[in-house]
Parts: structure tokens; C-alpha cells; sequence
């Protein structure tokens, strides 16, 4: 190592404490006794099971045990239902997404840029409940979408628009659009305009100038919208308490069901464990794509 | 070229007319004369008017405020901290220390509100509007760093070395190059934490003790009795407070027009 | 990197103050005589603010108070340690486990004048035998309210929230408990029942009824019912009888002749609340007849106060919804705590919303 290098790295560290101290005393360390948590068992009043001997309760194989209920079917389906809605949610997100950014960082007058991206940001300066109560008001039976669809003479009878997946779906869209645009905004806003024109004047159909340059250098963006989506997504569950008239379970309601109403902190703790070890797998397996690659974009 | 710009002006004005929708209706309704049912009844000023004399919902306002205010600038500090050290500089643990940065995303809302009031209970901080503030900083931390480091990392370093090799100190390459180059990142990082932080109900239900009700936590509680007025009424005026404070940001940043760049 | 050593310090004088802020509010000394506080941890819409008002006026206590809308967060806020709430009012089945967790501290029978004031046939309840925790705050039943409008024939039991008829015009509780208690009581069972093929039995019947509910809800259930989107609306009695007296000739309220969910919400005071002169002075203050009359009033939800009956509302004291006749509530039953069969029924009951 060279002395450089070996500055850089204090600068490093120093820069990093905060952070570091920050949030290993209030992150880290109480996810620690969370996670100690999911291997014991629900004591009769909620709370925890006290272990008798931890020698035979290990060797039992007792403190895997709510790991072990996790694999039925009922949770299987549960878990492979909320990978699907977030899939889909960040999918929206994105195919909506780049092309609004595209068009505040590239079309729109520079002028307007700032009120545009402040536009996006706007609405969530009022409560997420108030205005997942607003949707259920506009897609009710007898709702805003309803009535405008009566009278546009499209359907006669009032369409189920609410408590369903299609409801669910549009709560999550709306909830993280922002989450893929700003991103998106922010990496497209500093695209070398020149490069995209030098690309044009030498031939480039328009189309493959956008696959070959505009989204491989948007790249970074793209992933961060993606990853700021997609994660949050997975463990929503107010959305579809409200939105889905409760009537499905996403992985994030069965873990706020057993961690605030059946009181059974360590199968809760168990599944999210799970839920984290299976986002950070993802992007463990993204990481050494990019090293391959040689595209650093994630953090 | 035209006729794509049309079509992605008209794109962007949809979706800009899907994030207004809801806002507009509860707007609308925040002037309606009944509360019984969602049917306009005619114009009346009569819930602002309550809302005055409302002390939950004004206390509640005030908290969210202190909260979003002192969270906001811890985390911005912090997390552009951490993506400066990120996109700058090699070291042992970056991998370690991207993972850290994260996981508050990753780990859902509802697991870290639980893991954070055992763990106050463990070592004894009694739940206030102070528990709210570390609970807040710690998920945001994390949004900053995302947004900043990826402002940086398009950022030729060259810049920063040719103002060193021209002899400015580290301290005037920082203020001089590096944070105008990453200010937009910080800002708009910035913007998402305040963001959050003022509409965060998970977490904070788990955190805050007496007297700490923010906005959503006193929303919430009022939404079990339906959507009152009130509600509508101080989240029109959280909103019209947000764009006012958004269009005077925005003529402060608008560079002189012989300056205006692209 | 001078900056950024000062970016440094920022951000951890930021955070020591912020820390620091926390541990000077935990070291607070004791309030003296001097300053008299009380922190309320509640139900939302349970205590009319022109009371909290009054008591403030007459006693110079101020009053904070916090909402809650489930009774699992008082537990949760109880047993984190760290919350300084010197009353609560949990619902019967968690007065039993805060109990048996020590978490409550026992009543100074001494020191409460009004205890007379108590209908005797609300005290001494297997949750608290002898009371020496709780005092009964208000007290209802989990029937469901309907639509005349959209309901064909009489209704008077459990079985219009079965019927295939009435498929997607049914609301739910979004709650375990409570959405078993209507299953069990339908079959024929108590519904604290803990045998495994009783409770297989209310599953099935449970999820076989999930294709005809539209929605489950716990929190705004009787505006769903209001605005006509539904037309049964399972609920708490007082919430949905404040809908049928509104508009009487369109809403009912049901409680079904198989029974039903008998509850008692409790005053009781935490172990670590620390404002004991405040505390005191509000239970003989809601007890009084007057004031007692008042909240009934208010909030339409029955309470346990004999001399406040002359005070309320005659509309109020004579809905049979509200306060309905005794032998209306022989077949109900207070929400027990079922111990180790809360696991079977949990899985059931994740079974029944995810598929």
C-alpha cells in the first residue's frame, strides 16, 4: 500500500465515523438482539420462551424452529406473492419513470428543471395515509373512477376497482414513483448532451443511440431507482391492509402480524431476517456481476 | 425530434396528473361544506377554522416539523459524509461499509421500529421526540448516501486534482469543486429525507413516547373515525407551505441569466 | 480534508446532541407538587375533549394523552420499559397479561372515592378477580351493523355473514380473534375454544366465507358501512350504533342471537407511571355521574356508572345496541387468552388472508 493510498484510507475513516458510529450503535446493534430473538421460542403471554439450558436447547435443534415453520407452504406462497408485487411495482415504476425524467433533465427548458423535480416530491409532503385514503375514495364502488367511467359510457354497472391486486398495485406505484425518478433525474441530468448529438451526427439511429448511450451512462440511476423500489416494496404492508381490504398477505404483514398483533416476536424476527438475507443475496449476486463488468454503479 | 418531445411533454404531464389526483381531491374536500359523506356540498372555510383551535393536530404539526427539521440535517451531513468517503477513497471494509449503508433500506420499516424500542427499553432512553430524531436519522442516512454517491461517481476526478495541482488547499477544492459538483445529489437527498421523515408512521409509532405524536401518528388516530375535513385541511396547508418554500429555493438557485448554463 | 474533519464534527455534535437531549429527558427529577401532569394512553375517540378540558380547568393537572386503535401497542409500549404513561385502558384479555407480566401497578382502593359508583355487575371479572388492577371504563359487544336497504329478510343472527347471497357486500374485523369468535359462536362453540378440530372447523368456515367479504377492516369499518359499500359491517356496537342513530330507518345494529363478543375496556395504571396524585384525581373524576354522563354520551359507548344513567342521553340508555338487555348477553362471552392454541390459530388465520 502505497503512503497515497494509506491517506486516502484515514480520510476514509474519518469521514466514516460518523456514519459508522451512528449506525452501528442505533441499527446494528438492536437488529443484533432482534436477531438473537428468532431463535428462541413465544412465551405463553407473547415475549419470549425462557431457556432452561442452552446446551440442550442447541443441541435440540429447537432454536431453528421458527425457521423451520417458515418453510410451509402457506409462507412459501406468502413470500413468492410479495417478490412478485415488487417486481412488478418496480417495473411500473421504472417504464413510467424514465421517460419523466428524460423529460425534465433533457426536454424541458433548463428553467423549469427545479420546479419540475419539486413537483415530483410535492405530493408526499402530505400524509402516505391521507392520500391512500384519497385513492380509496377515488376507486370506491361508487368512486370518483367509477362515476367517470359511467359517464364516459365505457361501462354501465360500477367496476370493482378497489380491494383487489389492481388497487394494491397502483398504492405501490404511486407510494415510490418518486423513489425511481428522482434518481433517475439526477443521473440523467448530468448526461454529456454532446455525446448523444456526436452519435446522431455520425449516423447513429436515434434508437440505438438511447440503448447504446443514453442508458448504459443513465446506468447508475437505473439501479439506484430500482434498488430504493424494489426494496421498500417488499415490506410494504399498509398499502395492502388499505388498498387490499387486507385480504392478501405480503411478506411485511406477516411480519408486522407476528411482531405487533400474535405478539410472536421470534417467528417475526425469523421471517425478516429471512426477507433481509434474501435482498442482500440479490445484491451480493449484483455486486460480482458488476465487478465483471467492471460498472461500479451501486454504492 | 418534435413530435417525440410532444409525446414524452404529454407522458410526463399524465404522470404528473396521477401524483395531483389524490391531492387535488383531498384539497377539494378540505373546503367542503359536510363531513357526513364524500359528496360536495358547496364552499366553506369552517374546518381551517377549527383547525386553529385543534391543539393535538397543531402539536402534532410542530413535532413533525422539530423532527423532520433536526433529522433531516443530521442525515444529510452524515450520509453525504459517507458518500464522500465511498466515491473518493479506497479502504479495508468498503464492502462491509456499502452493506451497512444498505441495510436500513433493505430491512423493513416494521423490524427496525421493533428492534429499536427493545433496544431503548434494553439500555433505558425513555421514548421522546429525541428517540424519533435517532430513529429518523438512521433510516435516512442511507437515502442521502445513495443519492450523492451516485452524483459523484459520474463526476470526473480529474477537476479535483487539477484544483489541487493548481495549488488550492483540500478544504477550497472541497467547497470550491467538489460540493457545487455533488450539491444538486445533497439537495435532492436532502429533499427525501424530509420527505420521509415528515410521512414516516411505521417507525415512529414503535418510537415515540408521550407528548412525541407526530403528524401521521395524530392522522392516523383521526382516520379511524373517517377522513375528517381537518385532516384535509392541514394537509392542504402543509402543501401550500411545501410549494411556497419549494419556488422560493428555487429563484434562490436560479443562476444569473448570462450565466445560465444547460 | 479540513472540511470534511469539520463535516465530522458536525455531524457528531449533531448526534451527541441529539443523544443528549434523550438522557437529560430520562434523568428528569420526579415532578414535584409543583407541576401537575398526567399521560393518557387511550383509545382514539374514547375521552370527548370538552372533558379533558374541564378536568384540566378544575384541577390544574394538564393533560397529554396518546391514541391507539388496537390494544397490542399498549403491550408493546408497557413491556419496551421506556414510555411514561401513567394511565392506560386495555380491553379485558390484555388487562390479563399485562397483569401476569407485572406490568401494572395495584389499585389504592383508598384512595378512590367514586368506587361506589360501580354497577357491581361489572366488577370481579376472571381478567382481574377483586379488581385489584383495573376499574371498568366502558364496556360493549362485537355484533355487526347492516344495510335495511340491501338486506332481504330478517336478520337477527350470524348466518347473513355466511350466505353466499351476500357475497361481496360483507366487511369483516381485520382481527384474529374477533373474526374466529363470529365462526365459533356461529357453529355452536365458545369462543375461547382451544380444541384443534373446533378451531379446523372455524378456519374452513372462515376461508370458505373469505370469497364473500370485500374487505376486512378494523379502523373506519362503520363509514364503509354508511357510505353503502358494504352491506354487513362486523364491528364494535358503538361505532356502528352512532351510524344506525343517525339514519335509523336505513342502519341497524345486530347483536346475533348465537352470541357474541362480550368486552370491557379497563383503566389501569402502569407499573412505572410516576404522576400518583394526578392519576387518582382523574379515575374519581371520570366517575363522577356527571362527567361519566358525558363521555357516554360522547362516544355512544356503554360505561359501569349507576348514578350517571339519570345524566344520559335517553336515546342512548335505551339502544338496545348500547345497552342491551341482560339477557341478550348470556351467550356472549369475554375474548380469553387462549395460551398455546394463539400459535394454531395464528397459522389458520394466516392461511385464511394470504390465499
Amino acid at each position: 500500500m502505497t503512503g497515497g493510498e494509506r491517506s486516502s484510507e484515514r480520510t476514509a475513516f474519518r469521514l466514516l465515523l460518523p456514519p459508522w458510529v451512528i449506525l452501528g450503535a442505533f441499527f446494528l446493534l438492536p437488529l443484533g438482539v432482534l436477531f438473537l430473538m428468532s431463535f428462541g421460542r413465544r412465551g405463553t403471554y407473547g415475549g419470549l420462551k425462557p431457556i432452561e439450558d442452552l446446551g440442550t436447547y442447541i443441541a435440540s435443534g429447537k432454536f431453528l424452529a421458527q425457521y423451520a415453520r417458515s418453510l410451509h407452504p402457506i409462507y412459501l406462497q406468502i413470500f413468492w406473492r410479495s417478490l412478485w408485487m415488487a417486481v412488478v411495482t418496480t417495473a411500473v415504476c421504472l417504464l413510467v419513470s424514465y421517460p419523466v425524467a428524460y423529460y425534465i433533465a433533457v426536454v424541458a427548458p433548463a428553467r423549469r428543471r427545479n420546479l419540475l423535480v419539486g413537483l415530483v416530491v410535492v405530493p408526499f409532503w402530505t400524509s402516505f395515509l391521507i392520500r391512500t385514503y384519497a385513492w380509496m375514495f377515488i376507486l370506491r364502488t361508487e368512486g370518483l373512477a367509477n362515476r367517470l367511467l359511467m359517464a364516459s359510457g365505457l361501462t354501465s354497472r360500477p367496476v370493482e376497482l378497489l380491494y383487489n391486486d389492481f388497487s394494491v398495485l397502483i398504492g405501490l406505484v404511486y407510494g415510490e414513483l418518486p423513489f425511481m425518478i428522482l434518481p433517475l433525474y439526477a443521473s440523467l441530468e448530468k448526461l454529456d448532451l454532446s455525446l448523444l448529438e456526436a452519435s446522431a451526427d455520425l449516423g447513429a439511429p436515434r434508437r440505438s443511440t438511447f440503448w447504446r448511450v443514453t442508458v448504459p451512462m443513465t446506468m447508475p440511476g437505473v439501479v439506484a431507482g430500482i434498488i430504493l423500489v424494489f426494496v421498500p416494496s417488499l415490506g410494504q404492508f399498509i398499502v395492502s391492509d388499505l388498498l387490499g381490504g387486507a385480504k392478501t398477505i405480503l411478506a411485511g404483514n406477516l411480519i408486522q402480524n407476528q411482531l405487533a398483533v400474535a405478539r410472536n416476536t421470534p417467528f417475526g424476527s425469523a421471517v425478516a431476517f429471512e426477507l433481509t438475507a434474501a435482498v442482500l443475496a440479490l445484491l451480493f449476486a449484483y455486486t460480482v456481476y458488476t465487478k465483471r463488468t467492471g460498472q461500479d454503479v451501486l454504492l | 425530434m418534435r413530435r417525440r418531445a410532444t409525446l414524452l411533454g404529454v407522458h410526463a404531464a399524465l404522470v404528473y396528473l396521477f401524483l395531483y389526483a389524490p391531492i387535488a381531491i383531498l384539497v377539494l374536500f378540505s373546503f367542503n361544506r359536510t363531513n357526513q359523506t364524500a359528496v360536495w356540498q358547496g364552499f366553506t372555510l369552517e374546518w381551517y377554522r377549527s383547525l386553529l383551535h385543534n391543539a393535538l393536530i397543531l402539536s402534532a404539526v410542530r413535532n413533525s416539523l422539530l423532527v423532520g427539521a433536526v433529522a433531516t440535517a443530521i442525515a444529510t451531513v452524515v450520509g453525504t459524509l459517507a458518500a464522500l468517503a465511498l466515491g473518493r477513497h479506497e479502504f479495508r471494509g468498503k464492502g462491509a461499509t456499502r452493506a451497512l449503508l444498505y441495510l436500513p433500506i433493505i430491512i423493513p420499516e416494521i423490524v427496525v421500529g421493533a428492534a429499536l424500542v427493545t433496544f431503548f427499553g434494553v439500555v433505558g432512553l425513555r421514548l421522546s421526540l429525541a428517540t424519533v430524531v435517532i430513529a429518523h436519522v438512521v433510516f435516512s442516512i442511507s437515502y442521502v448516501a445513495i443519492v450523492v454517491r451516485a452524483r459523484l461517481s459520474g463526476f470526473d476526478r480529474s477537476l479535483e486534482e487539477a484544483a489541487l495541482d493548481l495549488g488550492a488547499r483540500p478544504l477550497q477544492t472541497f467547497w470550491r469543486v467538489t460540493l457545487p459538483l455533488i450539491l444538486p445529489g445533497v439537495v435532492s437527498g436532502a429533499l427525501l429525507v424530509v420527505t420521509i421523515s415528515i410521512d414516516d408512521y411505521v417507525i415512529t409509532s414503535f418510537v415515540a413516547g408521550v407528548g412525541a405524536t407526530t403528524l401521521p401518528l395524530q392522522i392516523y388516530s383521526m382516520l379511524k373515525v373517517g377522513v375528517t375535513p381537518e385532516v384535509n385541511a392541514v394537509s392542504t396547508l402543509l402543501l401550500a407551505g411545501t410549494i411556497v418554500l419549494i419556488l422560493v429555493a428555487q429563484r434562490l438557485q436560479q443562476p444569473p441569466p448570462e450565466r445560465a448554463e444547460g | 480534508m479540513r472540511a470534511a474533519r469539520r463535516l465530522v464534527v458536525v455531524g457528531l455534535l449533531a448526534a451527541w446532541v441529539a443523544a443528549g437531549a434523550c438522557a437529560r429527558r430520562g434523568d428528569e427529577p420526579y415532578p414535584g407538587p409543583g407541576e401537575k401532569k398526567l399521560n393518557l394512553y387511550i383509545w382514539s375517540e374514547y375521552l370527548p375533549q370538552d372533558v379533558i378540558a374541564e378536568f384540566t380547568r378544575r384541577t390544574g393537572i394538564s393533560v397529554r394523552y396518546d391514541l391507539y386503535d388496537s390494544n397490542e401497542p399498549v403491550l408493546a409500549k408497557l413491556q419496551s420499559g421506556v414510555a411514561d404513561y401513567d394511565l392506560v385502558v386495555p380491553s379485558d384479555y390484555m388487562v390479563r397479561i399485562l397483569i401476569h407480566l407485572k406490568l401494572l401497578r395495584p389499585l389504592d382502593r383508598a384512595r378512590l372515592k367514586n368506587l361506589g359508583n360501580l354497577d357491581p355487575r361489572f366488577l370481579n371479572q376472571e381478567f382481574d378477580p377483586g379488581n385489584a388492577y383495573s376499574l371498568p371504563y366502558v364496556w360493549g359487544t362485537t355484533g355487526y351493523g347492516y344495510n335495511r336497504a340491501k338486506a332481504g329478510h330478517a336478520v337477527n343472527g350470524w348466518a347473513p355473514l355466511f350466505d353466499a347471497a351476500n357475497g361481496g357486500q360483507i366487511l369483516m374485523l381485520d382481527d384474529m380473534r374477533e373474526c374466529f369468535a363470529v365462526a365459533l359462536k356461529f357453529l355452536g362453540h365458545s369462543l375461547n375454544s382451544t380444541d384443534p378440530a373446533v378451531l379446523k372447523q372455524a378456519a374452513d368456515l372462515l376461508k370458505k366465507q373469505k370469497r364473500l367479504v370485500k374487505t376486512y377492516n378494523s379502523s373506519d369499518y362503520e363509514n364503509i358501512l354508511a357510505s353503502g359499500d358494504v352491506a354487513y359491517a362486523h364491528g364494535y356496537n358503538g361505532q356502528l350504533a352512532k351510524v344506525a342513530a343517525r339514519d335509523p330507518a336505513k342502519f341497524a345494529y345486530v347483536l346475533p342471537k348465537e352470541g357474541a363478543t362480550l368486552w370491557m375496556d379497563s383503566v389501569c395504571i402502569p407499573a412505572r407511571a410516576r404522576n400518583v396524585e394526578s392519576i387518582y384525581a382523574f379515575l374519581d373524576f371520570i366517575q363522577e355521574p356527571e362527567i361519566n354522563a358525558r363521555i357516554v354520551n360522547g362516544i355512544s359507548y356503554a360505561s359501569a356508572n349507576v348514578p350517571a344513567r339519570r345524566l344520559i342521553d335517553p336515546r342512548i340508555l335505551n339502544d338496545p345496541a348500547i345497552y342491551p338487555a341482560a339477557e341478550a348477553l348470556v351467550r356472549c362471552e369475554f375474548v380469553k387468552d387462549i395460551g398455546e392454541a394463539t400459535e394454531l390459530m395464528d397459522e389458520y388465520w394466516t392461511e385464511i388472508k394470504s390465499f
